[in-house]
This record gives C-alpha cells, structure tokens and sequence, in this order.
C-alpha cells in the first residue's frame, strides 16, 4: 500500500515538474524553485519505493504478488536482490530509479550552463512520468497485493500449520494431470484470513522462485546496465528537444556529448553483458542469437553510435569556422535513439513478440499495451513534429557541400552505414507483428557487408583529413596499414583454408581499421593522452570484429558419446568422462570431463539437472577458456545403460540386419488363415518371417505374436547353428514394421557391468576471447573520450 | 550537399534492395492451421500445443527426437527432430516449430517450448471446470 501511494506522489510530482520548468522556459520568475523542489520529490519517491521493494524481497513479504512469482526464500542474498528487476513491474522501476538519479546529475549540470535547464529537465521528465505512470498501481505496479485478483498458490508455498483450517476447504483446488494442488488466494480468502489473525507473509512463505537461467552473476549486473543505458539514451532526447525548442542549434551538441558517449558506453557493455551471459550459460555455443530481444536493444545502440559520429563533425566544424555541418542528422539520431528505446519496450514487454522470442515477457494485457502505443507515438509525434516545424529554418541555415576526400563525408558514409545496420535488425525485428519472422542468415549476410564498409571506413576517416585531403597524400598514409593487413589476411587465409570470400574481405577491412588506429594511437601515447578515446574504442571494435571473424568462419563442433574412462580424440583433444557427482546441496549435478591437450590436463564439468522451477532438465555448460581458443562443453545426456550387446533394431519388410557374422533379413508377416479373429478382436497369432544368412547357409526362423486376455504375448525363436535368438519387443503390421532385439546363445549369461554415457556437444571456438577483449578495449576508449568532452563542454 | 546523398543514398538504396530481396528469401510465415501447413509444403513456423496423450520418443542411437502437435482445430501432425529434447519440453503449454513438411512428417530444424508462468493457473483452472 505505502509503496503505491509513493509511486502515486512521484508521479503527480512529476506532472507537476513539467508544468513547473514549462512555466520557467515561458519566463516565469518564480516557477524553477517549484519545479526543483517538485523534481526531487519525484526523484526521492521513487528511491523510497525501490527501497522498499527490496525490503519485501529480502524479508520475503509474498503478500506481495511480485515478491510472490518472482523470489523464494532459499536465495542467496545477490540473487535476491536481482529478482527485483527479474518480471516487469520491477524492471520498470529499476529504469525508473536509474533515470531519477540520472536526472538528479543532469539538473546539477544544466543548471550551470546557461538556460538549459527548463528545457532539458521538461522533456527528462517527460520521460521519467511515462515510466511512472506504466508504474501505477492500475497499470504494473510491483506493489499490488496478491489478493487483489484470485491468484492459484501452490499449495508447497503455504504454511502447513494452516492448512488444517476448516474454512480453507472451499479454496483448495487440484490438478490432476499435474496432480498439483493449489489455494486460491482472493479478497474473500483474505477476509477470512484477516478474521483469524492470520498475517499473508505468514500464510504464504514460500515464492515461485528465479527462473535458473537467471541465477547467474552476469545476469544479475546485464538489466541495471541496460537500463542505466536506455535512461541515458532519453538524456540525448532532451538534449535534441531542447535546441528545437529554441532554435539554436550550436551549443547542445558539445553538452550532450559526455552524455550520449556515456550512455552508448553502458548500454553497448550491458548487451555484450547479455551475450557473455548466452555464451555461458545457455549452452548453444554463441553470444549472440539475433533474438528480437537481443536485437531490439541493439537498434538504439547503433543509432546511438551513429549519432556520436556526425555530432562530432558538427562539433570540428563549429570550432574550426562556425559552420554546423550535420545539424538536422544530429537531431533526428538523437530524437531516434530515445524512440527505439520507447520501441524496443514495447516490442518485448507487449506481449506482441509472443511465439518469436524466448525471453520476451508474458503478456501484460490490453491496457498496457495500448500505454506503450501511445508512449511510442507521443515521443515521436514531438521529435518528429519539432523537426518538422523547423525544417524551413534548418534547411536555410545548415547546408554544405562536403569534398569527397574529407573526413567529414567519411564519417558520415560510416554514420549512415551504421544506420543501415539498424534498418535492418529494426525490420527483422519487427517482422513477427505482420506474422513473418526472417531466419538468422538475414541478418547475417546483410550485416556482413555493411561491417566491412564500416571497417574500412573506421581505418580511411582517420586518414583522411578534415575539409579536403589531397589523393596523393591519402595512399602515403594509408599505404603501411593497408599491406600489412593485406599480408595478414593472406596468412590467415593460407592457414584456415576458409571459403567464404565475404569473411575474408571482413577480415581485412577489420584488420586495416586496427593498424590505422594502432599506428596512430602509438604515436599519440606521447602526446595528449586524452585524444586517445577514439582511436582506442575503433581498435575494440577492430579486435571484437576479428574476433566475430574468427568464431563465425573457423568453429568447429561435434556431438560426441563419452563412455565413462574410456577416452575419445576430438579436434587434438583427449577427452574423458570420469564419472560425475553432486553440487550445490545435492540439487544439481557436475559431470567431469578431462580434457588433454599435448601434457597439460584439465578438467571440465558441464552441470544438469531437474530445475524445480519448471520442473524440467537444465543444462549448462563448461569453459576450457583460453587467449587462442575456447573449447566449449555442452552437456546433453546422461545415460546409465545395463549395457549389453543385443541391439533392438526395428526393420521394415525387407530390411537386413546384421548382428555378428549372420545376415537376418525381414521377410515378411505370417498372417493368420482365417482372418476373421484379427478382424473381431478375438484370439489370433502373427508370426515375423526371418531369414538368417550365415557361412553360406540359409535358415528361416519365426519368432510370433500371440493375443492372449492379458494382451498380446511375443514367442522368441533361435538357431543354434546361427548361435542366435530373436525376441520381438514390438510390432505393428499395418505399418509393416516389426521391433527385434537379438542375442547370441552361447553368451547369455555374460554379466556386464553397467555403462556410463555422457553424451555432449563440444566445440572449438577460436579467439572467442578477442570478442570479449575487443568490447573491454572499446568500452576503456569510450571513458576516455567521455572524460574529454565532459572537460570539454564546460567552456 | 550533393556527395552526402551521393554516398549515403548508394549505401541505403544497394542495402535496401539486398534487405528486401533477402527478406523474401529468408521469411518464414506463422501458421497455426496444420492443413496449411501440410498443403504448403514450405517453411514454416507451425503453432500447436504438444499432445500429452501420445507422449513422445527420443531414439537415443540416433538422436532424433519426435512427437505429435495439434493446432487449435484439432488437426494432429507428427513432428520429427534431429537434437535433444528441448529443456522444460515437459512443462510447455505451447510449441512452435520451424521447418517443413514432407513425407508424412513435420521435419523440425527448431523447436521453441513456450512456458507462461501463467501456467500454474491455468492448470487449476481447467482442475475446476
């Protein structure tokens, strides 16, 4: 209740901070203190709530039907603390939470720099009320109570002291293909409850429980990241809205910077975040599914990136002659970054995704949906509507001619590559709304190349110069990174031996950006360090790129039996199952694999088990990691077989089979004369004609059917000379097949141990790590350059 | 002005006409009538729920998992997958296959188990009624 009632007070401060910094923006004197005051309100309320929803989480309050399907009791505390944002109500408030501390920094910062503040902090708030009001308790509060609509509790998760209660009877109900039962919690049942003393977290103390997936350490740090990205994504939005508003297009752009660099940072680190998170714990042996969730998260971040590029030409070219190049390029990247986040929302929290992707979240219902709908059209209708109405002026006032030879137009081509990249993803993406879905090779072979214009174009903007640069001078400085990429690209292409030209050509144009910038950071290491940012982020991205190159044209996996101590080669490796044991208090099990390579040995174990949760096998699998390669363990199966050697084969009329040295062929059935029983059911005997082929000699033997009153009975049949016998485990005459399994005679008594099979998918995953490296490397050239522009925008 | 539209104007008319062209190539449709998907003989995602009563085998030689489906008006197909059991295939309340009809079964290249968490209620509802 209190934390609906903080929830309500935020946002109707909210709605009044807007209205406030509007009244400021239109010349009113006394109207910023208001709006301040009401803007800390909004943002202390929101603290308090979040505060105290970890409070009901970590005291395990599932009177609460968020606590309720979302945590349990036997959590660890860093598990628990990340169920807060593990369904959607939470997620939405942890966005909220990030944006009001967020907001709090940007009111500090445009408060000193001139008349921003109205402006900027109107439209923040915007965005922080929209959030807010998907939080009211009509809408996905985490804070509505269990009660408030008949909610089926599994009856585990009740207090057994008070299941004896007699006026509970009429609210148990069971199912019995599941043979779950459950207690309706309702209003009526909560009367009731109230009537005896009963307290609901006393009534209740167990919840459903975190999905296991999710019980991981990167998963518990991937959604802040996220949505500290996607709150940060709304301040490049304000940024944008604001110059609109006022007509003046100069100054925003160099204080947005520090931000739109910051937040592309987070939100870049938080999606690779999620693939190191795929790569680890799901077990198909990627990081990166191209799953409408994935992929809806990807979108803003390549506008975001794109956006970084042009505003810095913007920024060179205020600078060097007070023309603003770019300008209206600058607004609607900015504008659209905020937008695909709105969109990305909508898309994996309407329910709209449904069937096509694994993570999205269950349906929400109507009202929701049609919230986000009107979210997603009121930001573009403003974005839109304000560049529109400004179009006119824009046009006057910014339009220049850019030299084919000028880093300028470099920029721009690789501005407009990246926004191609995201058409694309954003399209595929979308296509489950019109019924479609489009295979992962969409976006691969039309990623392809746009990523390899994108690296050659990384590596030729750096050389060209601003304005104009002379075509002579272009190939001197071009010339050493260009041969050595090319020679490298030979060897690796001599040694791999890979066939797709198009992953070649990537290896290169990655190769080329990485020795541009390599060079050029090397020799600014003694100069001024803090213009290294770019040059750093372009060789992560040059590393990751390698890196994709690599794992995508050069992995290798195969399924393989692993019979406990016996060993198997697999791709240079010596591979043995030595048996397994249990984990974490007896509820999983890790199944250990050594692996040998050359003297050294190590151990894997990859883990399965039967999740409660959902009451199903989990697998996860286990990392050899390395700088080269990974080699990449997915469990499978575990089987424990009383081993023997009679094979059961099923055979089709006339199918052959060969167990040891005798050919067996199925001739056919041998079907009653008097068709008649089989027909009305009564007693009847099909017999299974086989023909044995054994040292030249031929023998027909015939084990058979007979239906007796407690169902059908299978006679065997043997040949001593053949030293076989044939049982029949299964037949079915209509469909002319018949199941066989065959023993030798002279051997039937032989005991043989049990086997262990541990069946996994192993891979060999080369430089796998320089994805990984490539996105720390880029995320570390990020800092940089957000700390200069921050120096930078203050002047 | 000019080599702006130039370049960026090459780059997004050449990617947009391979994205439309790929698209038609690589689409899938949904299809939750297995008539239609019997009939059509192309690739599809086929959305059905999995028929308990039949269960489903798991040939452990040679790794080929199968299983029946029906769609919402009762039309039943056998689906037939080269891989493992999908995780939580137990508890699934609805399945999507992608891949094509052809010999008599449904030949699956990916099966997508969906497991509401609505489940639970939707047991004990059908427990009432």
């Amino acid at each position: 209740m209190i934390g609906n009632i903080f929830l309500t007070l935020a946002l109707l401060a909210g709605v009044f901070t807007i209205l406030m910094y509007y009244l400021t923006y239109k010349g009113f004197q006394n109207t910023l203190g208001y709006a301040r005051i009401s803007y800390h309100i909004t943002a202390v309320m929101v603290m308090a709530a979040s505060a105290l929803l970890l409070h009901a989480i970590l005291t395990h309050q599932y009177q609460y039907k968020y606590v309720y399907d979302y945590s349990s009791s036997d959590l660890p505390t860093g598990l628990l603390i990340s169920t807060f944002y593990a369904g959607q109500e939470g997620s939405f408030l942890l966005w909220a939470l990030f944006s009001v501390i967020i907001g709090l920094i940007l009111l500090d910062y445009t408060s000193k720099r001139g008349d921003l503040e109205p402006r900027v902090m109107m439209v923040y708030s915007i965005s922080i009320t929209f959030l807010l009001i998907m939080l009211n308790p009509l809408l996905k509060s985490p804070f509505n109570y269990i009660w408030a609509e008949p909610t089926f509790v599994d009856m585990k998760h009740i207090n057994t002291a008070y299941l004896t209660l007699p006026a509970l009877q009429n609210f148990i109900f069971s199912d019995p293909q599941s043979n779950k039962h459950f207690i309706q919690i309702s209003k009526e049942l909560y009367t009731i409850l109230l009537a005896n003393n009963i307290a609901l977290d006393n009534f209740i103390i167990q919840g459903k429980g975190l999905n296991p997936l999710l019980q991981n350490f990167w998963m518990q740090i991937h959604p802040p990241m996220l949505f500290t990205g996607f709150a940060m994504s709304s301040v490049s939005y304000a940024f944008a809205i604001a110059a609109l508003i006022k007509n003046e297009y100069k100054d925003w752009i160099k204080q947005a910077l520090p931000w739109v660099l910051t937040g592309m940072m987070v939100l870049g680190l938080g999606i690779m975040l999620g693939g190191y998170w795929a790569y680890g714990v799901l077990g198909w042996g990627g990081y990166w599914g191209w799953d409408p969730v994935e992929n809806s998260s990807l979108v803003p971040w390549l506008i975001g990136i794109a956006s970084i590029h042009t505003m810095l030409v913007q920024k060179k070219s205020q600078d060097r002659d007070g023309s603003s190049r770019f300008v209206k390029t600058n607004l609607i990247l900015c504008i659209m970054t905020y937008v695909l986040v709105v969109y990305s929302t909508f898309l994996t929290r309407s329910g709209i995704l449904g069937d096509a992707s694994v993570h999205s979240f269950v349906d929400p219902g109507m009202t929701v949906y049609l919230f986000l709908i009107i979210f997603l059209v009121l930001f573009i209708l403003i974005g839109i509507g304000l560049i529109i109405y400004r179009w006119k002026y824009l046009t006057q006032h910014f339009t220049f001619e850019e030299n084919v030879l000028s880093r300028e137009l470099a920029l721009f081509t690789g501005s407009v590559a990246l926004i191609a990249s995201a058409v694309i993803v954003l399209v595929g993406t979308s296509a489950p709304i019109f019924g479609q879905t489009v295979e992962v090779e969409f976006y691969n072979e039309l990623n392809l190349p746009i990523a390899i214009i994108i690296g050659l174009l990384n590596g030729l903007s750096l050389i060209l110069k601003w304005k104009f640069t002379e075509s002579n001078q272009l190939w001197k400085n071009s010339r050493f990174a260009f041969i050595s990429s090319l020679v490298l690209t030979a060897i690796i292409f001599a040694f791999s031996g890979v066939n797709n030209f198009m992953l070649v050509l990537l290896n290169f144009s990655s190769a080329f950006a990485l020795f541009v910038n390599g060079e050029i950071a090397l020799s600014i290491l003694r100069g001024k360090r803090k213009h290294l940012g770019a040059y750093v982020a372009h060789m992560g991205i040059s590393l990751f790129l390698v890196g994709v190159v690599a794992t995508g044209g050069y992995s290798k996996h195969q399924q393989v039996d692993l019979v406990k101590g016996e060993k198997v080669n697999l791709f240079g490796y010596e591979l043995t199952f030595t048996g397994y044991q249990p984990i974490e208090g007896g509820k999983k099990y890790a199944f250990n694999v050594s692996i040998k390579k050359g003297n050294s040995i190590k151990t894997v174990a990859p883990v399965m088990y039967i999740a409660e949760f959902n009451n199903s096998l989990m697998r996860e699998p286990d990392i050899l990691e390395g700088i080269t390669k990974d080699f990449y363990v997915a469990p499978i199966s575990y089987d424990e077989t009383n081993a023997t050697t009679n094979p059961s084969v099923k055979l089709k009329k006339g199918e052959k089979y060969s167990y040891k040295n005798v050919e067996v062929t199925f001739e056919n059935f041998v079907l009653p004369e008097d068709m008649s029983a089989m027909m009305s059911g009564g007693k009847f005997k099909i017999g299974v004609n086989l023909k044995l082929k054994y040292n030249g000699k031929t023998e027909i033997i015939e084990p058979y059917m007979e239906t007796t009153n407690e169902g059908p009975k299978f006679y065997p049949a043997e040949s001593k000379e053949a030293d076989l016998k044939v049982f029949i485990n299964n037949m079915n005459a209509s469909d002319g097949m018949v199941e066989l399994t065959f023993s030798s005679l002279s051997h039937n008594n032989e005991q043989i141990p049990p086997k262990e099979v541990l069946t996994v998918e192993a891979s060999v995953k080369p430089f796998i790590s320089l994805v990984w490296i490539g996105v720390v490397v880029m995320v570390l050239g990020f800092v940089i350059s957000a700390y200069r522009r921050s120096k930078e925008s203050l002047v | 002005m000019k080599n702006k539209y130039i370049f960026g104007g090459a780059i997004i008319v050449i990617f947009l006409g391979f994205m439309i062209y790929l698209f038609t190539q690589t689409n899938v449709q949904y299809e939750n009538n297995f008539v239609k998907v019997i009939q059509s003989g192309k690739t599809v995602k086929a959305t059905g729920t999995w028929l308990r009563e039949r269960n489903y085998e798991y040939d452990n030689q040679n790794k080929i998992f199968s299983f029946y489906i029906k769609d919402d008006n009762g039309n039943i197909m056998k689906v037939v997958y080269h891989g493992m059991i999908p995780n939580n295939f137990e508890s699934s309340t609805s399945v999507v296959v992608t891949g094509k009809y052809s010999n008599g079964v449904f030949q699956a290249t990916d099966i997508l188990t969906k497991c509401p968490s609505k489940y639970q209620e939707q047991a004990a509802q059908k427990a009432r009624s």
